[in-house]
């Protein structure tokens, strides 16, 4: 099977906006929605809703991941509110 | 020699995963420049947390620099983390 870090952009892409859990070489998992996959470290992004309500943003390193798990897909109402936080000045200049 | 017809369609491909590969990567990038100044977790090996303060990491995010490190022994003012000692880096907006 190939390694996390050997997959494909494709692979990578086709996980960003669904909530997956991440597990790591030390058998801790990690749950959250995918933002990005860097490409070239393989770093997985995930954001997720904390007790507080404040949006959590976890940068797993790509080294350490060993599996990714889709567990619910996202919608375009998720795809937007993601960019709505994180890429406001794109959301901006979309819309001028 | 003329080019077996598959080649534009292939030239098309690599269009598309560099596509891809470009939105990825801009999302990451944008990712780390919220980051910046921002009080950050670092989750390392044998179950280590350290907090320090994000500053940037190099184009290949193997090293994290990083500002007033609290450690067991101290707080470093300055510190470069090797991203391979780091598991996951988290924080708040």
């Amino acid at each position: 099977m190939l390694q996390w870090r050997d997959r494909s952009p494709q692979h990578w892409h086709e996980l960003v906006n669904h909530e997956v859990c991440v597990t790591n070489r030390d058998q801790q998992r990690f749950e959250g929605r995918v933002f990005t996959v860097d490409p070239v470290s393989a770093s997985v992004v995930l954001l997720s809703v904390q007790e507080s309500e404040r949006l959590s943003v976890r940068v797993i390193l790509g080294h350490a991941v060993t599996d990714v798990q889709i567990l619910r897909r996202g919608t375009e109402e998720t795809e937007r509110q993601m960019k709505s936080v994180l890429l406001p000045d794109r959301a901006q200049s979309l819309s001028a | 020699t003329t080019l077996p017809s598959s080649s534009s369609s292939s030239g098309s491909a690599d269009e598309e995963e560099q596509r891809l590969r470009a939105e990825l990567r801009e999302r990451f990038l944008r990712t780390l420049l919220l980051m910046t100044g921002k009080r950050v977790r670092f989750d390392m090996h044998e179950h280590v947390r350290v907090h320090a303060r994000f500053g940037a990491s190099d184009i290949d995010v193997l090293n994290l620099q990083v500002c007033d490190l609290e450690t067991p022994l101290g707080v470093q003012r300055e510190a470069l983390l090797r991203s391979q000692d780091v598991i996951a880096c988290s924080f708040e907006v």
